[in-house]
């Protein structure tokens, strides 16, 4: 039984081509792929970063081939991971290292809902039902133990940290957001998901506005109420174009006059540039730009990465251990078809003597040739058997259940139990 | 006593250095860490003034390195109250090694002469030295939650994008404990100026003495008055407001400690 993975990720391939591939019912895929005599069981995982199927086979080379055809047109652009590779790769983009945003937490939801959609097609057996399950335990362990997902490297939920630092709670905060474009929605989303309600959205075009505000809870107003919500809000994200410096250090320093103590933050990330950059020189006022939050950003996704090193050897860890779990597996069958043929050979070769005695044999004499033969066959088979249990947690494990099935000549199973 | 009292001062260094550490690191879990360790000294700290009326029927309540031991306390208490409102438990990196450091001064039992002539008896002593001891503890709060506003205000504008897993408190939360310790510090220390004042009166027949430590009072006393006029007029920036505090107690310190031990 072996493990193969092919598919394609925003490394391996462009989004144009990762598109053609996307799965949307895996169902469909999933049935096709067990109905196929090589594959045994099948995983799909399909985001918009990629495209991966991972399978069971004891055909790996037949099983190789009808993984690449469902990539057929783009083979070039995949990847093809056997074995503990295999494993490897499963359990690197659960926990999100392999990501296009290393930390980023999505990918652990997306692989548990592949799972969940290969069980409910019964396309998951054992073998990756237990791989998944060890990836989501790796993924845990990776979450907990490094800091891999504790720096946020989005602009929106940069801007959200760097509030952290000036107000203590958000539930009583604030926010005016002067625009009514994409970064400003996501900025929104984020604000809101860290706990701050009170949101005002000021746009040239007030409809555009109110179309946002309707959507998140919030109030709309033009650009003439500025100096007013500038006085009444805490937090102010600017994102518009065509407004030039929209708000200038002498305006907002008439503000603060009228806030007595709050200090008022502002996070333009407006290009051009819509809030002064002398506002960050007044006392109360924190003012950070698009390339101040660019900067933030990429220390952040730098410390990601020196995180990812660390995440790499609890992956490591964790590969190791289920490998010893596999090797475990992959023994009983071959220690089991080791017995049976042992004992196929001792009782033919015992009917092979017993007839060339004839009657003369007693019954007592029968059965002490009986008890000889079995003594030997047990005494011959006790230390290689030994040996194979022992070394089911060894990496070396795999290497000896192939020489013991070379060695003693069990490539075929049993007649009378099929071998998985 | 003595005993308690170097026990809590280790207690102290030990949570101080925890939180510094958390803060370094930073790792979240080893700054709560100092913040359990500042619990637990400041109980076994308890313990040792619990004692202080035990070992001796009138204990020296008016020295330097009693009422310096029991501000460190009062200090160490109010910071803890907060922690349960206020996510300033790194303050815990700052309160612990100033305790330890008054505790540690109160072990050595430097006796810094009596801060008063005034004979040691009666309830305006004890008035006079807990409503003191406890206005000091506080301002001196106020002042080591200036002076983390001020490096976090610097630090903030100086773009380095937050600190993650430590737990460094916010500058609202900061400005939030100068507010509240300096109206309360300030309070209790105008509470301490009148028993004092009594205790003079009640013991030399006298308000007003003269004496050095009276007048370093005072003074400290006129300019945390106006300290508390400005900033609750709201006519100060948080910065300001950050730095007049710690300006305020370092002066303070000088009218108690400096003063005190001059004289």
């Amino acid at each position: 039984m072996k493990i193969l993975l092919v598919g394609m990720n925003h490394e391996s391939a462009p989004v144009e081509v990762r598109e053609r591939f996307a799965v949307d019912d895996p169902g469909a895929l999933l049935a096709k792929l067990v109905a196929y005599d090589e594959i045994d069981e099948a995983v799909v995982v399909s985001t918009c970063n990629r495209v991966e199927l991972c399978v069971t086979t004891h055909q790996p080379s037949s099983a190789q081939h009808t993984l690449m055809r469902c990539f057929a047109g783009d083979e070039d652009s995949t990847y093809l991971h056997s074995g503990r590779a295999a494993v490897a790769h499963v359990l690197r983009v659960a926990s999100s290292i392999d990501s296009m945003i290393v930390g980023e937490p999505q990918i652990l939801g997306q692989m548990k809902d592949a799972y969940r959609s290969a069980v409910e097609h019964d396309a998951c057996g054992p073998v990756l039902s237990r791989l998944f399950q060890r990836a989501f335990a790796t993924a845990k362990r990776v979450k907990n133990e490094t800091g891999i997902a504790q720096r946020p490297v989005s602009v929106a939920r940069v801007a959200v940290d760097l509030a952290r630092q000036i107000f203590e709670r958000f539930e009583d905060k604030k926010a005016l957001l002067v625009g009514a474009g994409e970064m400003i929605e996501l900025a929104l989303d984020a604000l809101q998901h860290a706990g701050l309600e009170q949101v005002r959205i000021a746009n040239r075009t007030v409809a555009n506005a109110e179309e946002l505000a309707a959507r998140f809870g919030a109030s709309a107003h033009g650009l003439d109420e500025l100096d007013t919500l500038l006085g009444e809000v805490d937090v102010v994200l600017t994102s518009i174009g065509g407004e030039g410096r929209l708000i200038d250090a002498e305006r907002v320093k008439r503000v603060l006059a009228r806030r007595r103590r709050r200090p008022l933050f502002f996070i333009d990330i407006g290009v051009p540039r819509n809030v002064d950059p002398d506002v960050d020189r007044l006392d109360n006022a924190y003012l950070y730009d698009v390339d101040d939050l660019e900067q933030v950003s990429q220390r952040n996704a730098e410390e990601r990465r020196r995180e990812a090193q660390r995440a790499e050897g609890i992956v490591a860890e964790e590969e190791q251990r289920f490998d010893g779990w596999l090797v475990a597996l992959e023994a009983v069958p071959t220690i089991r078809h080791l017995r049976s043929s042992a004992e196929r050979m001792r009782v033919a070769e015992l009917e092979r003597t017993l007839a060339r005695l004839g009657a003369d044999v007693s019954d007592g004499d029968r059965e002490a040739l009986d008890q000889l033969t079995k003594s030997i066959v047990n005494k011959l088979l006790h230390s290689p058997v030994a040996r194979l249990r022992a070394e089911t947690d060894r990496e070396e494990g795999i290497a000896m259940l192939e020489a013991a099935r070379t060695l003693f000549g069990l490539d075929d199973p049993p007649p009378d139990e099929p071998d998985r | 006593m003595i005993e308690l009292h170097q026990i809590a001062a280790a207690l102290y260094l030990a949570a101080g250095i925890g939180s510094l550490l958390g803060l370094l690191l930073p790792d979240t879990r080893v700054s709560r860490g100092g913040a359990w360790g500042l619990g637990l000294a400041a109980c076994v700290h308890a313990a040792a003034f619990a004692t202080l009326h035990e070992l001796d029927p009138a204990p020296p309540l008016t020295d330097l390195a009693i009422v310096l031991s029991m501000s460190a306390w009062m200090a160490v208490l109010f910071v803890l109250a907060l922690m349960w409102r206020l996510r300033i438990v790194g303050l815990a990196a700052a309160v612990g090694p100033f305790a330890f450091l008054a505790v540690f001064v109160a072990a050595l039992q430097l006796q810094g002469a009596a801060i008063s002539a005034a004979p040691v008896s009666g309830t305006w002593p004890h008035a006079h030295v807990l409503l003191a001891a406890a206005g000091f503890a506080l301002l001196g709060t106020a002042g080591l939650a200036g002076a983390f506003f001020l490096l976090e205000h610097k630090r903030i504008k100086a773009k380095r994008g937050p600190a993650q897993g430590a737990v460094l408190p916010s500058l609202e939360a900061l400005d939030r404990v100068n507010e509240v310790a300096l109206a309360v510090g300030f309070t209790l220390l105008s509470l301490g100026v009148l028993t004092g004042m009594a205790w003079q009166q009640n013991a030399l027949g006298t308000l007003w003495s003269g004496g050095t430590h009276e007048t370093w009072m005072v003074v400290a006393w006129s300019i945390y008055g106006g300290l508390v006029v400005v900033r609750f007029a709201g006519r100060q920036g948080g910065r300001q407001a950050a730095a007049s505090a710690l300006a305020g107690f370092l002066f303070l310190m000088f009218a108690v400690i400096g003063v005190g031990l001059w004289a």
